[in-house]
């Protein structure tokens, strides 16, 4: 795949780089928003419904313009005062929602959609279709494959034209949860073959982390964390983003030189803040009765059973309570006490 | 709309955001969606335009002679008791043929009605019936049937199609979950019908009885044979009588004013819902309502109809042709008359059907003020009688396009102006069936507007579209005031010749060419009938 | 699917082009609408009536005729919208109304006072615009089975009395029963006809959608009277092998009754185009050839003297009554057809 445009590049060089995007329907969506997507790199846009993140892609592809900021997509400015490229000239592909093949057109014909004449009839069709692992399916029709195959096409048809970047909104919300990682597994396996720069829509959380190679969080019309997934894990910019990205405890707390005070008894942070402050615990760093950490006694008022796992609720005293992830075995009894202490540092955020 | 204004400011020219607020207004600016390509909105405008021509006549005559005539006209007594007696006629065609229409749509593609596939194709056939020769056939067998009723009955039973067509369009396509969730929520069948299906059906019967109204209000055939002393037969003789164009020009003019009120009730009832299915796959199969008990009735109601509809002309034919006795047929002048028809009405659908689909997609695609203007001026000529349309082509080919007049572009022209919505509205339902991601994705692929409308938009609207253009030709092949006014010198179509015969009272010698024209028009309807099944057809899934 | 509209397509635009290119080739050669060598008629009389004769004078002169079909009353409102850009050089009206109206317009050449002399003052205009090709009279037609001749009506008005109560049948809509009106209203005055128009509304008059239906039921018996114009007799005659195969039978009100208005159809020749050609083609219609033909086939009361006609029971045309109004006149139709629907006669 040495052939493909963003390898070319130099690592340094930006499939896409919008600055100061501002969109207004009414009501402000977007307000200045910034992001970077490297070459060669996905991206997913992270973000609960209605943050603007669709509206973002449909910025990048040309289908609405901005009202303000730029957009350049692979060092060209496709969008910015007094410019708007038409979507056909960016080379941009996109994967919509629900793949949106079209219905008239052979699995070889959609793939083939986007390329000059001469080319519809040459091997890129069936190279990009072997890519996405559904070589030999050209001839059926879009409503003879299944939904997961459909995304794939839908896909390789993005890939087919080699795009600048692919931009991919929610493709995986339609399947259904047993395929959706399977496909997203192999999408990801597709793009990183093709050597495609992409970013990749979505509200889930799991989805964002799992794959990308950047979790841009997205709330209010901005970005307001851009890192890899472990960094916006461990390290997300703001209680919102801690809250939002991944499962959270979160406490009232007290912090003071590393040292915080909370219900959850006496615990580290590598923050330097200062008084009141929310505690946000994440439940894997919860141990029941453990051998080598301080703990404190909580008394189990719920709990839900998963099989692999359980969810514990635990009353922790004072009105404050938890929730608590544990193996699924042995599981505490309802009203029983337990002893419940923290592994590692938590991250703290100053109360205003 | 303001949206713009409130936007942050840009930098650039002085006042982009007042520009970009008034394009905007007007649709051409981005409104939720990229700006309609020049491709489609300047044909669009064209088309509009060309619809718009008889109001260049229509002003021109009426106010020739001063405002006080135009006041005079308007206040006469006789001009609002025709005009309300009509609307009165209108509406109740209208009204039964909703009925009739969403009846017949449901026992055809729901139930299991016996035959229904045939039913399908015998239901949409009264289309090929001219009104006139329906209004011939029951005032023949039924004298008494003149005034009010006869002209109740002949529109209802010729027009009804407008309304069981598009009905039973969205029928096959709807998606059977709805109905399936209310019957779960615990609504009889009739209730799930009428709470869940019918609202979806509302923009199809909007647009049906649109037609049925406007057909109603400007036919003349059916309401001068009934003797139905109607709104259309004031601009008849105003024509007749005093020669004076000036009343009729004024009466014309209230007409359009009526239509576009009409036109916008239909828009408001169309509402603003997105009516393209979401899902990628095709609609599951509808399910088939057993009738049970009422099988018997329903193929009684379903004989019924058709034989009020189209039995009764063709009797009629038949007995006219049985009682003759004014010589033989002439096979060469009807051959002639038939193949004149054919090339008229065919070239009237495709002119029509080509500056239709830019409106029709644009109306599909975009909401902006412009694209909405364009549709709805495309309706202007429907309302209006034949013949004032063909005056308007008359006065306008004579000043401005002499060597075309009294040739075939000027009558093709005609047909344009009078079936234009026929042809638009097809085009818009179909088009909007299909989701515009597809559109999006086809832009970001590569391909620049023209290239989506052919590669992407037209097929997947083909079917539609050639239901439209077999409506138009339909329309075309039937039309008589205009036909007789534009056609070419020497030339004689099925229609003016059945004028011809019946002007003597030679029914016998006008079955033939009735018979030949309702013979040519049900081939059409028939793929029509098979089409519009056919565009829903559940795709076969191989193994 | 794919191939298929790319089939259908390519099918459109082929028959597009052939369409294109046959209608660029079946008119007469030449430029634009008026383009051919071919006298134009604008003929408002029915191509069945009128295309033999046509047909004839061709025959006789060698000049071809392209007729133009229609309602009178459009084809000079079609006219009028022309102004003197129309293709038309003959217009050929059933009735007299349509001819004045454009004689009205300046839109009619004066024709020659050797063809005007060909027909009485009373069936031309009186500036000599257009000249009467055939007449035609209001009737009331009987059953003699029902009614015997002895006690027919005196008078078009005797028709609103007790005796004639749901006897009498007419065609509301026929644009000959509209003109009989005119006439009553241009000849007795409006408020004469709309005392007759109620009392004749009030007298339960039977309603047919025209002419041959009215002719149809007296014959038959169903009705002992009608209203309508002669010549429908004598072609139902005609087809039945001769009159005494038909029982109706038509009588003249005398004198100067309504009820007997003579109108005629009539020829004149659009302004400026007074060529050899149009002249021939008027003064065919006024030959005693022309004439000939509109007393044998269409029954009508030839215009011209001397030409023999057969109307069994009606007097010649010189004794013929009726009211005395100009026929250019009889186009106040709106008048007439407000009056009728304010009776409710429709």
């Amino acid at each position: 795949m040495t052939e493909m445009a963003p390898n070319e590049m130099a690592p340094t060089d930006l499939a896409l780089r919008v600055r100061g995007v501002s969109k207004a329907f009414g009501a402000p969506v977007l307000s200045g928003l910034d992001l970077d997507v490297a070459a060669g790199s996905l991206v997913a846009l992270l973000g609960p419904s209605g943050c603007g993140k669709t509206t973002l892609l449909r910025l990048v592809a040309g289908f609405e313009r901005s009202d303000a900021g730029t957009i350049e997509v692979g060092g060209q400015l496709v969008s910015g005062p007094g410019r708007h490229v038409v979507p056909e000239r960016r080379r941009v592909g996109i994967v919509p929602q629900e793949g949106a093949l079209f219905p008239h057109l052979s699995v070889h014909d959609n793939v083939a959609f986007g390329l000059a004449r001469g080319e519809r009839r040459g091997t890129r069709p069936d190279e990009v279709l072997e890519l996405v692992g559904l070589a030999g399916l050209g001839r059926r029709m879009p409503h003879e494959l299944s939904g997961g195959q459909q995304q794939r096409v839908a896909l390789a048809r993005a890939l087919a034209p080699k795009p600048s970047l692919v931009l991919l909104d929610e493709p995986f919300s339609a399947l259904d949860a047993g395929l959706r990682a399977t496909v997203r597994a192999e999408v990801r396996a597709s793009l990183r073959a093709a050597g495609a720069s992409a970013v990749l829509v979505t509200h889930d959380q799991q989805e964002a982390l799992s794959v990308a190679d950047v979790v841009a969080v997205v709330r209010d019309g901005r970005v307001v964390q851009a890192a890899d997934p472990w960094s916006v894990y461990a390290q997300p910019a703001d209680l919102g983003v801690a809250t939002f990205v991944g499962e959270t405890i979160v406490l009232p707390g007290h912090a003071a030189d590393g040292a915080v005070t909370s219900p959850l008894g006496a615990l580290t942070t590598e923050s330097t803040a200062y008084g009141d402050v929310a505690v946000v615990v994440r439940p894997e760093q919860l141990e029941f009765e453990p051998a080598d950490l301080p703990s404190v006694a909580a008394v189990v008022s719920h709990r839900e059973f998963y099989g692999h796992d359980a969810l514990l609720r635990l009353d922790l005293g004072g009105g404050v309570s938890a929730t608590a992830r544990t193996p699924g075995h042995p599981l505490p009894e309802i009203g029983a006490t337990v002893k419940v202490g923290v592994r590692g540092p938590v991250v703290v955020f100053p109360v205003a | 709309m303001t949206q713009v204004l409130d936007a942050p400011a840009r930098v650039g020219t002085p006042h982009p955001g007042r520009r970009r607020a008034l394009l905007q207004r007007v649709g051409l600016g981005p409104s939720g969606s990229s700006r309609p390509p020049l491709v489609l909105l300047v044909p669009a405008v064209v088309t509009a335009g060309v619809a718009l021509l008889p109001l260049v006549y229509l002003v021109v005559r009426a106010f020739e002679e001063g405002l006080g005539v135009v006041g005079d006209v308007l206040l006469r007594e006789r001009t609002a008791r025709l005009l309300l007696r009509s609307l009165a006629l209108a509406s109740s065609v209208t009204l039964a043929c909703l009925v009739i229409g969403v009846g017949l749509a449901w026992l055809t593609t729901r139930s299991d009605l016996p035959g229904r596939r045939t039913w399908a194709v015998v239901a949409a056939l009264p289309l090929a019936v001219p009104t006139y020769v329906a209004a011939f056939a029951w005032i023949s067998f039924l004298p008494e049937l003149a005034g009010p009723v006869g002209a109740f009955v002949v529109l209802t039973a010729c027009s009804y199609p407008y309304v069981l067509l598009p009905v039973a369009a969205t029928l096959r396509r709807l998606d059977p979950a709805g109905e399936e969730v209310a019957r779960s929520l615990g609504l009889s069948p009739w209730q799930a019908f009428r709470r869940a299906t019918l609202p979806q059906l509302r923009p199809a019967m909007a647009a049906g009885g649109l037609l049925v109204a406007l057909y109603a209000l400007s036919d003349f055939g059916a309401v001068s044979i009934m003797r139905f002393d109607a709104f259309t037969r004031v601009i008849y003789t105003s024509y007749r009588s005093s020669f004076d164009r000036t009343p009729a020009a004024v009466l014309g003019l209230l007409l359009v004013a009526v239509t576009v009120v009409l036109v916008w009730f239909e828009g408001r009832s169309r509402g603003r819902a997105s009516y393209s299915r979401v899902g990628s796959g095709g609609a599951r199969a509808q399910t088939t309502v057993r009738l049970g008990l009422l099988r018997l009735p329903a193929v009684l109601l379903t004989t019924g109809l058709a034989g009020l509809s189209l039995g009764v002309p063709v009797a009629a034919l038949v007995y006219w042709s049985a009682v003759g006795d004014r010589g033989q047929v002439d096979l060469p002048a009807l051959l002639s008359a038939a193949g004149t028809s054919v090339g008229f009405a065919f070239l009237g659908a495709l002119v029509t059907t080509l500056l239709a689909v830019p409106v029709g997609v644009l109306a599909a695609r975009r909401s902006g003020r412009l694209p909405q203007l364009l549709e709805r001026a495309a309706w202007v000529g429907h309302a209006l009688p034949g013949i004032v349309v063909a005056f308007s082509l008359v006065f306008l080919a004579v000043r401005y396009a002499y060597p075309l007049y009294q040739r075939t572009p000027v009558l093709v022209l005609a047909y344009v102006v009078l079936f234009l919505p026929l042809a638009v509205g097809a085009v818009r339902a179909s088009a909007a069936q299909s989701p515009p991601a597809l559109e999006e994705v086809a832009r970001a692929a590569g391909a620049r507007p023209l290239e989506v409308l052919r590669r992407v938009t037209l097929p997947l609207a083909a079917p539609g579209i050639g239901a439209g253009a077999v409506l138009v030709f339909l329309t075309c092949m039937k039309e008589l005031p205009a036909t007789l006014l534009l056609q070419p010198l020497g030339s004689a179509t099925l229609a003016t010749q059945m004028w011809t015969a019946t002007g003597v009272a030679a029914y016998s010698a006008a079955a033939p060419y009735a018979a030949a024209l309702v013979l040519l028009s049900a081939l059409p309807t028939y793929l029509l009938g098979v089409r519009t099944g056919a565009l829903d057809r559940t795709p076969e899934v191989s193994p | 699917m794919n191939r298929t509209s790319r089939r259908l397509l390519a099918g459109l635009a082929t028959a597009a082009l052939l369409a294109t290119a046959a209608c660029g080739s079946d008119d007469e050669p030449g430029e634009g609408a008026s383009g051919s060598d071919a006298l134009i008629v604008y003929s408002g009389r029915n191509e069945t009536l009128i295309a033999p004769l046509i047909e004839q004078f061709t025959k006789a002169t060698g000049i071809e005729v392209t007729p133009r079909y229609g309602g009178s009353a459009e084809l000079a409102a079609q006219l009028l919208e022309e102004g003197d850009r129309t293709p038309a050089d003959v217009f050929l009206s059933q009735d007299a109304g349509a001819l004045g109206a454009l004689e009205e317009a300046g839109g009619l050449e004066t024709l020659p006072q050797t063809t005007l002399d060909r027909v009485p003052a009373k069936y031309r205009s009186a500036e000599g615009a257009w000249v009467g090709t055939s007449g035609r009279s209001r009737v009331l037609v009987y059953n003699p089975d029902l009614v015997p001749a002895a006690s027919l009506p005196k008078s078009v008005f005797d028709l609103t009395g007790p005796a004639y109560k749901g006897k009498v049948g007419y065609a509301p809509t026929n644009a000959s029963f509209q003109a009989f009106v005119t006439g009553m209203r241009v000849s007795a005055g409006e408020e004469r006809t709309r005392e007759f128009l109620t009392a004749f509304q009030a007298n339960e008059p039977q309603s047919f959608e025209g002419n041959v239906a009215v002719l149809e039921a007296v014959d038959a018996g169903t009705i002992p009277f009608g209203l309508i114009n002669h010549y429908y007799l004598y072609e139902r005659a005609a087809e039945a092998g001769g009159l005494d195969q038909v029982t109706a039978r038509n009588y003249l009100f005398p004198g100067t009754d309504p009820g007997s208005l003579v109108n005629v159809a009539g020829v004149g020749i659009l302004d400026g185009k007074g060529s050899t050609d149009a002249q021939a083609f008027v003064d065919f219609l006024v030959s005693e050839q022309g004439q000939t033909f509109f007393a044998e086939q269409t029954k009508e009361y030839p215009l011209v003297a001397g030409v023999p006609v057969e109307l069994e029971g009606l007097p010649p045309l010189e004794q013929l009554g009726g009211p005395d109004v100009d026929l250019s006149q009889l186009e106040s139709l709106d008048e007439t057809l407000a009056l009728l629907d304010e009776v409710g006669l429709t």
